[in-house]
């Protein structure tokens, strides 16, 4: 899990900013072109771009290109580190739960 | 999934667990805050006080970038009852919360760890935002991609 953390941290920032998160939101709708978003939010065409690097840098976005157009999509498997992180928690509180029912067993009331 | 994991799909922020235990409210809380009782089946705890707002750690292996330490600090005492503790790793902040209520056969322990505080940092306003999206569609299509 700690190795997961400078992927962690860039997810974070990725989500850190708002426009990001609603064009990240747009795209679980599906898969859009760069001039898609800029019609649907009120931010400039590099703006987009610029957010959209961003979202990819953090493996949260895919880009596949089509003629003259790039589609971008949402990467789920980018948000995979925060999945590890509860997997991760699940067994750990599991695992030692099960070590506290032991030690309460050896106890005295 | 585990029988006792009692996460919510709308709780998407916090992990939660429930355990009926054939024990005594007065002793489960004993081995919830005896450091050394913490340390035969939590870890071993340093610093620990049952006062509010005091710093304890405590300390699992080491990792590459990362020392080991959980950095905790007392949020809440009801004796017998109810103990909850901040539960801070390098870029995670979480609050655990453990509840006791008495039953006719001993104790249900409950369990909540919950999810980041975005007020803490920039980026936990983007994790708290990750763990709302890993309770719907990205969870989805993670189901479906993988």
């Amino acid at each position: 899990m700690q190795a997961a953390t400078a992927a962690e941290n860039k997810i974070f920032q990725a989500l850190a900013d708002p426009s990001r998160r609603a064009i990240l939101q747009a795209l679980t709708r599906g898969e859009a072109a760069v001039k898609d978003l800029t019609a649907r939010f009120d931010i400039s065409q590099p703006a987009v771009s610029q957010h959209l690097a961003a979202l990819k840098n953090a493996g949260l976005v895919a880009a596949r290109r089509e003629g003259r157009c790039v589609y971008y999509r949402v990467e789920a498997r980018g948000m995979k580190p925060l999945v590890d992180w509860i997997v991760h928690y699940r067994a750990f509180w599991t695992e030692h739960v099960d070590r506290l029912e032991r030690l309460l067993e050896r106890m005295e009331s | 999934m585990n029988p006792n994991d009692k996460t919510a799909p709308s709780q998407s922020e916090s992990l939660a667990f429930e355990w009926d235990l054939p024990h005594a409210p007065e002793k489960v809380w004993r081995a919830l805050t005896d450091p050394a009782l913490l340390a035969e089946w939590l870890l071993p705890v340093f610093g620990l006080e049952l006062e509010p707002g005091t710093a304890f750690t405590f300390k699992t292996q080491p990792y590459p970038g990362w020392d080991g330490t959980v950095s905790c600090r007392m949020l809440e005492i009801e004796t017998h009852r109810k103990l909850r503790y901040a539960w801070s790793v390098p870029f995670l902040d979480t609050d655990v919360t453990f509840t006791l209520t008495p039953t006719a056969s001993g104790t249900r322990l409950s369990l909540v760890q919950s999810g980041f505080k975005p007020e803490q940092k920039r980026e936990f306003g983007g994790a708290r935002y990750g763990w709302a999206m890993m309770g719907g569609k990205l969870v989805d299509l993670l189901g479906r991609s993988a």
